[in-house]
């Protein structure tokens, strides 16, 4: 046999080998759960006999002889010489691991590998013999099939053998049949063979094996024939000459089928990967001592393939740790009143355009308290923030780089990756991960994610008189400024500008800033008539763009970077527009950790968790603080997250009523209270002369109180170490914040001294 | 003269490695990846010779035998079965079903040309 068609019957064989034994594994596991018919025993042997036989033929005797072991064994279980017992699947899933392992071998290194499978195949054969089997059913399948050392020595002797018994005829008659019957059936004249040669393969299968290669360059050339079609497109619009019109129009359709056609090739069904999953949580709940009932919805949705890849780690992970830590042990269940088979569902569907994959397990759900605690000791969140965290919130806290869900470390859930970068896995192809919990009963994870990536909407804008597309799914909306807007509606804090959306602070950025475009001046986006800001996503939190223009949606190809430009954070890819000319694809996350308006820390779980611990533990005690004056002497401080809000009321808003300053706000009377009346040093300071007046709106359980101060400073992080406590009315305390004595604001003091009946209101709603 | 042979066998892998071996004698061969298919294929173009794998989805190689031998105008076309070690009595079925020969996977390529030069022969 030549070297090529041995190359080639390899790559056959590693093809048809490993999806078999795909299957076989699914089988197996289906025995094992009583869901199996007459077939099934079949088509487990079948795999494991064409493996047999074809590693034979083409001289792959390793692999041969260990399948050869296992084939014997199967085939008394097929015969129902032998039972289903769960030691023998064990044995026969270690079979198919063992067998993978040489085809990995030999289509990495091209031979079978180093490893001893001695003891796999005498596992194997020691299960041919059922115990309390009687010796005369013993002998009989031996005699069936051949003891098994017998039947090991003679697959050896097969290899090997090359005499005449490997081949031969029943009996010494013609075989061929005599002229007068080749009269009937006559062969096809030679000419026609020619012909019929080139249509084989069309008669035998109608299914052709493509290398994937050959579709992503398919994919290439259509996102080319897109682009194409785009410019055409714009130059009809200038054309009379309906012949021209017409044909482009219909060039549009074609390409759109096209488009969606070869798409299709490249979907994959989401059961392709989720077929390991059944293997998966059946080793690990074995291991765990625990038991698993995995139910698989919606296998059929299909996925480009390049997502399935990208997606298969994350839904491991995600799928182990419902095993590990979502379902309980049985005892513990039962106790609950749960059946003590925990329940692990996974369902994909499509739905506007994405794909969901949610997979939910029955167990003990996420211990929200815990999961707080957990990551107030690891420095995520102030015990403050945990406390108004809603359910919901606190939950996805389990995302946050350096947080583990393990209290004990499992060989299962290891030491490897968290659930950070399951996270930042899903969102790198754009897709999103939410966490939901019914304490006690269950957890569910639910991850969107877009069908394909090759060819994305987005919206097309301009900045520094260049172009730039932004990916559809980080658009929240847009916003026009115009008039008057323009230049009140944007607001500086800390340095940083930001945009009052809904009562939302906005943290703006400017692209042409971020991206140091020529036209980068912000007096000339200050002066300008209107301020386009793009509202996007990243990392669940938004932030708005400002751009000079907003142009268009397009379909847009995606084409990677260069390797020169695969280091700048800020692009995700380029794209050819319609006039031929490239734009660069902006890479949102990347801009915004850049701009620091996320964490920036979103790579860190892949640290050591150790190293994690020892960076965030200074950060313990670390708060945010509001800083602000009542006249320039002073200098105060509160903790921000005791701050609702910043507001700017205009004076003429003030209304009085039973001798209060009180002013409408969010259809609430919000009560008033001028700081400065209630400390002792800043008395005399009118903060009162400011109009608009500059109000901190504190809320406690719905109810709203507006706190008048002089001016509003800065924002700060500080570790809060209070040097000198004060025995004074309406301060905690001072504190050297940024090398300047700050004094810490009472403010539940001072807002329980304006108005005593505030708490206990409160108390009593 | 050049014959039809029709090579039955779900493994892909067999299938091409047995056309490879025979493209070369001149004759021509076509593919089938289970007895029904096979079956189907023999129906629509006449065969001369049938290689067929015993344990295959669908229809085994034994039915297939005995479904060919029901056709009047393959009573007595040659048919081969690709056996193996492992299932002894299987050739002694198929020699009951009809077949006419037999070859042991894993085989040598000069040995599947040496039968089938010596069964087209007859």
């Amino acid at each position: 046999m030549n070297d090529e068609l041995q190359q080639q019957l390899i790559q056959d064989l590693l093809i048809e080998s490993f999806e078999g034994l795909e299957q076989f594994d699914q089988l197996l596991l289906d025995l094992e759960k009583g869901n199996s018919d007459g077939e099934t025993l079949n088509k487990i042997f079948r795999v494991i006999h064409t493996i047999k036989g074809t590693s034979g033929c083409i001289g792959l005797t390793k692999i041969e002889k260990v399948a050869h072991v296992g084939e014997n064994l199967l085939s008394l279980v097929r015969d129902g010489e032998l039972k289903v017992s769960s030691d023998r699947i064990s044995a026969l899933l270690t079979l198919s691991d063992a067998l993978r392992e040489m085809l990995t071998s030999l289509e990495q290194n091209g031979n079978e590998g180093t490893a001893d499978y001695e003891p796999l195949k005498a596992r194997l054969q020691a299960l041919q013999y059922s115990e309390g089997q009687e010796s005369e059913s013993l002998q009989a399948s031996s005699e069936a099939v051949g003891s098994p050392s017998d039947s090991k020595e003679k697959s050896e002797d097969s290899v090997a053998n090359e005499g005449n018994e490997a081949f031969g005829l029943f009996d010494s008659e013609p075989v061929s049949p005599p002229e007068s019957e080749k009269a009937i059936m006559p062969s096809s004249p030679p000419e026609a063979a020619g012909k019929e040669r080139a249509s084989k393969a069309s008669v035998s299968e109608s299914v052709v094996r493509v290398g994937v290669d050959q579709l992503d360059k398919l994919m290439n050339l259509v996102g080319e024939l897109v682009l194409a079609r785009n410019q055409i497109l714009q130059h009809t619009n200038q054309i009379e000459d309906t012949t021209v019109v017409n044909a482009s129009q219909r060039l549009n359709l074609i390409t759109t089928e096209l488009q969606e056609r070869v798409m299709k090739t490249r979907m994959q069904p989401v059961g392709n990967i989720w077929s390991k999953f059944p293997r998966i949580v059946r080793d690990l709940a074995s291991d765990l001592g625990k038991q698993v009932e995995l139910v698989m919805d919606g296998q059929e949705t299909e996925l480009d393939r390049t997502i399935i890849e990208a997606i298969k780690d994350p839904l491991t992970h995600i799928i182990r740790n419902a095993v590990d830590h979502g379902l309980e042990a049985p005892e513990a269940r039962v106790v609950e009143g749960k059946p003590g088979k925990g329940l692990l569902m996974l369902r994909a569907f499509h739905e506007g355009g994405q794909v969901n994959i949610e997979i939910t397990d029955d167990g003990g759900g996420i211990h929200i308290e815990r999961v707080k605690q957990k990551a107030i000791k690891n420095g995520l969140i102030s015990s403050e923030q945990a406390q108004r965290m809603s359910d919901r919130e606190a939950c996805n806290l389990i995302f946050s780089p350096g947080f583990s869900t393990a209290e004990r470390v499992t060989n299962v859930s290891g030491r490897g990756v968290g659930m950070d970068v399951v996270k930042t896995n899903i969102e790198k192809i754009g897709g999103s991960v939410d966490v939901s919990t019914e304490p006690g009963r269950s957890t569910s994870f639910k991850i969107k994610i877009p069908l394909t990536l090759a060819i994305i909407p987005a919206l097309i804008i301009t900045s520094g008189r260049e172009r730039f597309a932004i990916p559809q799914v980080n658009l929240v909306e847009l916003v026009r400024l115009e008039g008057e807007q323009v230049r009140s509606g944007i607001e500086t804090i800390y340095g940083a500008p930001v945009y009052r959306l809904r009562g939302d602070l906005l943290t703006l950025l400017y692209l042409n800033k971020e991206l140091q475009l020529e036209s980068c001046d912000a007096d000339t986006v200050a002066s300008s008539e209107v301020i386009n800001i793009v509202v996007v996503q990243a990392d669940g939190r938004q932030f708005g763009l400002v751009v000079d223009e907003v142009n268009d949606t397009e379909e847009i190809v995606v084409k990677p970077l260069g390797k020169q430009l695969k280091g700048l954070s800020f692009f995700a890819g380029a794209t050819i527009m319609g006039d031929g000319r490239v734009a660069l694809i902006l890479d949102v996350l990347g801009l915004a950790q850049h701009a620091h308006v996320v964490s920036e820390t979103r790579d860190a779980g892949l640290l050591e968790e150790e190293e994690m611990r020892a960076n965030t533990s200074d950060l313990d005690d670390k708060q945010t603080l509001l800083l602000f004056n009542n006249g320039e002497s002073s200098r105060l401080a509160i903790p921000l997250d005791m701050v609702a809000r910043l507001e700017e009321i205009g004076k003429d808003k003030v209304e009085r009523t039973g001798g209060q300053e009180v002013v409408q706000y969010r259809g609430q009377i919000m009560p008033l209270i001028r700081v400065s009346d209630y400390l002792s040093s800043s008395a005399g300071v009118d903060e009162a002369s400011n109009d608009p007046l500059q109000v901190v709106v504190y809320s406690e359980h719905g109810r709203s109180v507006g706190l008048v101060v002089g001016a509003i400073n800065d924002i700060v992080e500080e570790t809060l170490t209070v040097r000198r406590e004060v025995a004074q009315n309406g301060l905690l305390g001072s504190a050297v914040i940024q090398d300047r004595v700050t004094d810490l604001l009472d403010i539940k003091g001072i807002v329980n001294s304006a108005d005593p009946s505030f708490y206990k209101d409160v108390v009593n709603a | 003269m050049s014959k039809t042979i029709i090579t039955v066998d779900d493994a892909v892998t067999i299938r091409k490695m047995v056309t490879f071996t025979l493209q070369p004698t001149g004759h021509r061969i076509l593919e089938a990846g289970d007895g029904v298919q096979a079956f189907e294929i023999i129906q629509k173009q006449p065969v001369d010779l049938i290689l067929t794998d015993i344990n295959m989805p669908n229809m085994d190689g034994i039915e297939l035998t005995r479904q060919i031998r029901t056709l009047p105008a393959y009573g007595r076309t040659p048919i081969i079965l690709l056996t193996t070690e492992s299932e002894p009595n299987k050739k002694a079925q198929g020699k009951e079903a009809g077949a006419s020969g037999w070859i042991v996977k894993p085989f040598q390529q000069d040995q599947l040309l040496a039968l089938v030069s010596k069964v087209l022969q007859n």
